[in-house]
């Protein structure tokens, strides 16, 4: 973290602590409620990654710029998140969650990941509006938060391509009760304000709007998902100074149109179903990704999980992975390379153990180890032409919550 | 005759620790307010209430589920009883349901007093206590059985 940003970081938690204590002040005289008026929370994660090898880094997921390499690396998990809510009225609350997570721009700024009022007028109903969190995937909303996740980090394969977390918009959650059961569906609608690192550049997903939607079945500690979403681009990838480097003027034109994003929509399919009674905790999931851009391969992608509690331990096992296909034919070499750059194909096995430690507390240990072909390099930065397709990462965590 | 005996007694002994764990786990029960029109509940429909999945009542009445603190003995035993579950894996559930804005959880009381006072004063009010607490301001709906 340079120390400008920690600075930054501390001056707004400053901030936070303030209001805290107004509210703290304002909360007094309606003590005699028995729920507070405000209240502040939050979740964190102290990592330390390294991997085996010093051909590819190893990122948690696109949003990052650079990540792990064989030496011990505590950027790629690290991150703090913190949460305000004021409860305004029976079924009306406020909220307002900022993250400072190692990003796009090689630093921990923080964002503001949420800020949204929620109105829940009965127990099938609620409506959210502002700034608010999309599930491309299930359990996609609270990626960032380790001590919610059994693993260290949601399996990779399976959500490292997802670098949307937010958009500017409103979502609508009813519920009704079948029987037992509990079916919920879910709309949301925004803009995006988010941004991605691509090579050594940033790519703008600002003003792209998104669009999703999800079916939930519950019953007892069964969970069943069907999710759909979709995400229309507002601008191209930033391929202007390569292709005009490698390319005459005609030409550099021609790929550009080819390789546009800018006006193109990606498409999420998704299924989900996750067991959690005693000591079990069992997930699967499936994804398929439609891609409009000849710059992104379509793929299919999916996970399983397994965990099993004993005492205050939990080790678990799990197995992922993700296939992409190659789409469009060129025979300009500058657009098949980077047509190439989104291609993924490999599977990862994953060991690990999460012993709650403390109250609100977790220490995970977990071995990743990636088995695919060197042509897999979108999950990845910065690689090198020795890469393999291949390694082995060791991740360190400790979680906690307050 | 003498092995058969003992065997009877070993019996015995063995329905007594049986009596005495079932007893253990038996003693706690779910209530609620005494004029909610709710006379008997499924331990999935207190998940769903608890869990913050579904807070309403087959008869239509919004539920306000009460829980009590960490520190309070009850609480690990209802969770444990009720979905097998320790208090870190329920608290981590809370977390992504909080942090992601899904759902708040449940107000937490200090004490089993506190929760029946609740309980008696809110028409939805629903929480846990021993069943030798559970007086006549509140209904038990649901009993953990062995």
């Amino acid at each position: 973290m340079r120390p400008d940003r920690q600075q930054g970081m501390l001056k707004n938690i400053g901030r936070h602590g303030c209001i805290a204590w107004l509210a703290c002040l304002l909360a007094g005289p309606l003590a005699a409620q028995e729920e507070p008026l405000f209240t502040v929370g939050g979740f964190g994660t102290l990592g330390a990654t390294r991997t085996t090898s010093r051909d590819a880094d190893f990122v948690r997921d696109l949003s990052q710029a650079v990540g792990a390499k064989d030496k011990w690396d505590g950027r790629v998990d690290s991150l703090l998140g913190a949460q305000a809510t004021l409860h305004l009225a029976p079924g009306l609350h406020g909220v307002a969650q900022a993250v400072s997570s190692y990003g796009y721009d090689q630093s921990f700024r923080p964002r503001l990941s949420w800020a949204y009022l929620k109105y829940e007028p009965n127990a099938q109903l609620a409506l959210r509006a502002g700034r608010v969190g999309t599930e491309f995937f299930m359990l996609s909303d609270s990626r960032q938060v380790g001590y919610s996740y059994l693993t260290v980090r949601p399996p990779g394969d399976y959500f490292w391509h997802l670098p949307f977390s937010s958009i500017n918009g409103a979502d609508v959650v009813a519920k009704m009760q079948l029987g037992e059961a509990i079916v919920q569906g879910k709309v949301y609608y925004g803009i995006s304000d988010e941004r991605l690192a691509l090579a050594d550049r940033v790519w703008k997903l600002e003003g792209s709007p998104m669009v999703g939607s999800y079916v939930e079945y519950q019953n007892g500690p069964w969970t069943a998902r069907l999710s759909y979403a979709n995400i229309e681009f507002r601008h191209d990838l930033p391929l202007g100074p390569v292709l005009n480097a490698y390319l005459p003027p005609a030409l550099a034109k021609q790929a550009a149109d080819y390789l546009a994003a800018g006006g193109t929509r990606s498409h999420y399919y998704s299924f989900g179903a996750l067991y959690d009674r005693g000591p079990w905790q069992l997930q699967l999931m499936l994804n398929h990704v439609e891609q409009g851009s000849n710059a992104f391969q379509p793929s299919d992608a999916g996970y399983v999980l397994a965990g099993y509690r004993i005492g205050a331990l939990t080790p678990y096992l799990g197995f992922s992975w993700v296939r992409s296909d190659r789409r469009g034919n060129t025979l300009n070499p500058v657009v098949a390379k980077i047509m190439a750059d989104s291609h993924a194909h490999q599977n990862t096995s994953l060991l690990g153990a999460r012993w709650d430690v403390a109250r609100n507390v977790a220490l995970k240990a977990q071995w990743d180890h990636i088995d695919g072909e060197p042509a897999s390099i979108f999950p990845y930065r910065r690689e090198t032409p020795a890469w393999d397709g291949k390694m082995d990462v060791f991740s360190l965590t400790l979680d906690f919550v307050f | 005759m003498k092995i058969r005996l003992v065997l009877r007694r070993l019996l015995t002994l063995l329905g007594f620790f049986l009596v005495l764990s079932g007893e253990a786990a038996a003693d706690l029960v779910v209530v609620v307010n005494a004029r909610s029109g709710v006379a008997a509940m499924t331990r999935n429909e207190i998940v769903n209430i608890f869990f913050g999945r579904y807070r309403q009542f087959f008869n239509g009445l919004e539920a306000q589920p009460v829980d009590l603190v960490d520190s309070h003995p009850d609480r690990a035993r209802f969770y444990a009883a009720l979905v097998g579950k320790e208090l870190a894996e329920v608290n981590a559930y809370w977390s992504r349901l909080v942090f992601s804005g899904r759902a708040q959880p449940p107000l937490k009381l200090n004490s089993s007093e506190e929760v029946l006072k609740y309980v008696a004063a809110q028409p939805g009010g629903i929480g846990f206590v021993e069943l030798a607490k559970a007086d006549a301001r509140v209904r038990v709906v649901f009993e953990f059985k062995p």
